[in-house]
């Protein structure tokens, strides 16, 4: 690697330089270790009132995932940020610990804590093989059509006979074999590539003057984003891929004309869906007003809030609440489940975690010379922030709820692998950011 | 663009702070209205679904217990004597509050006491039920003795320990079935709760110590025992004149022996054949309001017994009498008027005195509060607090402490109490209780008969008393009443509640001989 052949303006030795930040990254992985490690073993004594049997398994799991996902980091981009791995990590670890608690008890769950564990390594392998290939990020912009197709096809792979299935109502499924697979949580990622470099190309044309020709890619992205809410019947998706398009056009454009377009163009799709579609009118009703209805539709949300109060400042305690009385409370609605046995400490601490990897994307997105870089490491970034807060914010009642997952949190195997693998091209990014500013300080 | 990025981590701080003032609102702030909205069913499943300790008989036979189901919820309460102790022990619904020492002991079957929870922490990892096993005084042979010898009668019996207060049995009939009410399906347990509601006979209702009754004849032991206390009257003396009818001054209505016949003597004869005219005379010219007020509450009256069972009863006893004649300007001089045979003076409302002497008028009391009145009589005068439940003990057998003999209140003194217990052996061996003596015992006892109507007659049938195996110490003291029903022909204590004694009388000394 050239970065490390430079000299440097430190004084310290260049190696040494250049491993500072998985020196730091180690220290908060191990207080990440302990914390969730105490987390499993309070809520298996919550249940059971025994140290649990697979105690021993599961730390070393945990501790071999933070350490694998450390010495990939180490070897594969040592100079990126410190802090992403460790957060998602610590998601990741109390979503497990969540996870295997509420396994006996929601229908069919006997097998999540083994198959979330699984799904974890398998994101894992993910995340090495993109830091491995994937050097420097910029390469992506080389496929960019590629990426374009891809994202694409991948969304519509729910409806291609045989292989598309649907699941609670919601066409995004698509099956491997046995392995049921979400196309759309990886689709997100390659159409943010895409966007963000189509938009480095379009970026001088768009920044001057505005023609018909140019506003061709916003239409076919809400038409799109329209037809993944109505063909799929997933709302929480069809936003996420229209908010994250529109703030790289805004930030790529430098108009705000593009926020007043994106938000005109949002009301006029969301005004338009509500008045068409009766799942959507039932998802706004349910959310101005949960309790007209509280035993029926609005039952998981009422009982949502009922589970977070419990929970309080400090919580029932893991694994002595009741969070199971939620309907699927291990994807949607894990976040209240961490609410009610950790309390307000709790919610408050996973709120913090994605806060801290928001802002350690900007970062990123702050500090990269090279456009693409700017605007990939933001679409990504976006991506993560705005669909933990459309959960969140539709457990809590801010927006109406949209089923989706909470990253890194909520059961899943597509959708860990797919944000392990958006976290492994973050800190690709950031690695390269600091490479470039290493050689531009030589 | 590194503008546009910096405003779009502004729009994220201010979206994450939107969702962290939201979970202060949910978590924090509105969380306890939300945990009481009424369509939150999860602290009443939370403690209906929980383990809870066992309530178990003084012999050993299981009251209440937790089953293990799993679903809809962990477990259920069970109880497998169904309606016998349904009065005692309650039931824990999830539809309705609990009642019985379901709801007293609540914390402690729970396990949930500050005690219990202390000692779960000393042993965090080894067992950590931290239930409590609630040992009760009831025994269950005399339990079914009630049952068995009331029937299908409406009615109570009360018995307990003179000596400490414990209750051996308390039955009352009409009675309801536990297990329904604490079914796990709300939907069953309404029903059947409504159900109950509805009967109006009120099987839901303890009336053994939740209901009061005119308690008739049997209110003359009070009275006696106000006479002996103010020391104007003795056993043997004064002689009180043989009548059919006792005119009461200042003025009203006479009041008659049972069927119309003539009666008189001292203390021992009065209550031997349960004299009207004698008590009613004694009650309103030598006791007076202030004494009989004095005893009767001494003994109870007007005041909440200390059972550790939810919503006792307060029986009750008159305590307005009008002004004393003397004060009053328009009867000075009349002395003709206005002259008591007895000892104190005649008060404006002296012939309701009359009436309340013997039971009658506004006097209201639970059967509970008649076995109180034997047992003060049999124990020298004072009434221990009653109570149900003997021990608490944890999961592993050691005892979180027993119920200690208490004197709830001393009634009278025990001289006193030596003049009623030999009257209650002679109305026993040779009076109107004749029907509850058992051979080689010494018992004791009153009868009384509430007329509620003449057309249809109608009344409650009583007998309040006490047993011993004969060497001067009374284990035993019980109050019997069958409910007046309508159509029901007149029924005399004597008669019909006095066997019923008799019937668990014999089953305690039997079972304690055995």
């Amino acid at each position: 690697m050239t970065a490390l052949d430079r000299p440097r303006r430190e004084r310290v030795a260049p190696i040494y330089a250049a491993l500072r930040p998985r020196r730091v990254e180690a220290g908060i992985l191990a207080m990440v270790a302990i914390v969730v490690v105490v987390a499993y073993v309070l809520a298996s004594l919550g249940r059971t009132s025994s140290i649990p049997v697979d105690f021993g398994p599961f730390l070393a799991w945990m501790l071999a995932l933070g350490v694998v996902a450390h010495v990939a980091v180490r070897r594969l981009a040592p100079g990126a940020d410190p802090v992403i791995l460790p957060m998602a990590l610590l998601l990741n670890g109390l979503g497990y610990v969540m996870i295997a608690r509420l396994a006996e008890h929601v229908p069919g769950g006997s097998d999540l804590a083994g198959l979330q564990a699984t799904w974890t390594a398998v994101g894992m392998a993910g995340f090495i093989v993109t830091l491995a290939l994937i050097r420097p990020v910029r390469m992506l912009m080389d496929y960019r059509y590629l990426l374009g197709a891809a994202g694409l096809g991948l969304l519509l792979l729910p409806f291609v006979p045989g292989v598309g299935r649907e699941i609670r109502g919601a066409r995004i499924w698509a099956s491997l074999g046995p392995i049921n697979l979400q196309p759309g949580e990886f689709a997100k990622i390659a159409l943010a590539g895409f966007f963000a470099a189509y938009l480095v190309d379009a970026r001088d044309l768009l920044r001057n003057r505005v023609e018909i020709r140019d506003l061709v890619p916003i239409g076919i992205a809400w038409v799109g984003s329209l037809g993944v809410m109505v063909f799929q019947r997933d709302l929480g998706s069809s936003l996420l891929f229209f908010t994250v398009f529109i703030v790289l056009l805004w930030v790529a454009s430098e108009r705000t004309m593009a926020l007043v377009l994106g938000l005109g163009l949002f009301m006029v799709g969301a005004v338009i869906s509500w008045s068409q579609f009766t799942h959507v009118q039932q998802r706004v009703d349910i959310w101005l007003d949960p309790w007209a209805d509280a035993r029926g539709t609005g039952f998981q949300i009422v009982e949502a809030s009922f589970a977070l109060a419990d929970g309080g400042l400090t919580g029932t305690g893991l694994g002595q609440g009741e969070p199971d009385r939620i309907p699927i409370v291990e994807t949607d609605f894990i976040f209240a489940a961490i609410g009610e046995e950790l309390g307000l400490a709790g919610t408050t601490a996973v709120l913090m975690a994605f806060l801290v990897l928001i802002g350690s994307g900007l970062r990123i997105a702050l500090r990269a010379t090279r456009p693409f870089d700017k605007l990939f490491a933001v679409g990504l970034t976006t991506l993560l922030g705005v669909q933990a807060f459309i959960i969140m914010g539709g457990v809590l009642r801010v927006v109406p709820l949209t089923g989706i997952t909470l990253p890194f949190v909520s059961y899943g195997g597509s959708s860990l692998i797919a944000n392990y693998v958006l976290l492994a091209l973050l800190l690709r990014l950031s690695h390269d950011q600091r490479v470039a500013r290493d050689e531009a300080g030589a | 663009m590194n503008r546009r990025i910096r405003r779009l981590g502004l729009a994220f701080a201010v979206l994450y702070l939107l969702l962290f003032v939201q979970l202060n609102r949910v978590q924090f702030f509105g969380a306890e209205r939300l945990q009481e909205h009424s369509i939150n069913s999860r602290g009443l499943i939370r403690e209906f679904g929980q383990e809870r300790g066992a309530i178990v008989s003084a012999d050993g036979v299981v009251i209440a217990r937790s089953v293990e189901i799993g679903e809809p919820v962990d477990y259920r309460r069970e109880y497998p004597e169904g309606e016998l102790y349904a009065h005692i022990a309650g039931y824990q619904s999830l539809n309705v509050e609990a009642t019985g020492l379901e709801r007293i002991y609540n914390d402690e079957l729970a396990g949930v006491t500050v005690e219990q929870q202390f000692r779960s922490i000393m042993d965090l990892f080894s067992d950590r039920d931290t239930t409590a096993t609630l040992h009760l005084t009831i025994r269950d042979d005399v339990q079914r003795a009630a049952r068995d010898a009331l029937g299908d009668r409406r009615g109570s019996v009360v018995v307990l320990d003179p000596r400490t207060g414990a209750v051996i049995a308390m039955w009352t009939w009409p009675s309801f079935d536990p297990n329904l009410l604490a079914d796990p399906d709300g939907s069953v347990a309404n029903a059947a709760y409504e159900a109950y509601l509805d009967d109006s006979s009120d099987p839901l209702l303890a009336k053994a110590y939740r209901e009061l009754f005119f308690p008739g004849s049997t209110f003359k032991l009070v009275t006696a025992a106000a006479g002996v206390e103010s020391g104007t009257i003795g056993a043997f003396a004064p002689e009180f004149p043989v009548s059919d009818a006792y005119d009461p001054i200042p003025a009203g209505a006479p009041i008659q022996n049972f069927a119309g016949s003539s009666c008189g003597g001292d203390l021992v004869e009065i209550l031997r054949v349960s004299c009207n005219t004698a008590f009613a005379e004694m009650g309103a010219e030598w006791v007076g309001p202030e004494q009989m007020v004095e005893t009767a509450e001494l003994f109870g009256f007007n005041q909440t017994p200390p059972i550790d069972l939810p919503n006792a009863a307060t029986s009750r006893f008159p305590t307005e009498y009008g002004v004393r004649l003397a004060d009053v300007d328009f009867y000075s001089g009349a002395d003709d008027v206005i002259l008591a045979n007895g000892a104190v003076d005649i008060y404006e409302d002296s012939a309701r005195l009359a009436q309340t002497s013997i039971g009658q008028n506004d006097v209201a009391a639970t059967p509970l509060q008649m076995a109180m009145i034997a047992a003060a009589i049999a124990n020298d005068g004072q009434i221990m607090v009653p109570h149900v439940v003997h021990e608490l003990t944890a999961s592993d057998g050691t005892s979180y402490g027993t119920t200690e003999a208490q004197m709830w209140r001393q009634a009278i003194r025990p001289s006193s109490a030596d003049v009623l217990r030999a009257a209650m052996v002679e109305v026993a061996v040779n009076g109107t209780a004749r029907n509850m003596v058992v051979d080689g015992l010494l018992v004791g006892g009153k009868t009384g008969t509430a007329q509620l109507g003449t057309d249809p007659p109608n009344s409650h049938a009583w007998v309040v008393g006490f047993a011993g195996t004969g060497d001067g110490v009374l284990e035993l003291a019980i109050a019997v009443i069958v409910e007046a029903q309508e159509g029901a022909s007149e029924q005399t204590g004597g008669a019909v509640a006095a066997p019923i004694a008799r019937a668990v009388i014999e089953a305690y000394f039997d079972e304690e001989n055995g």
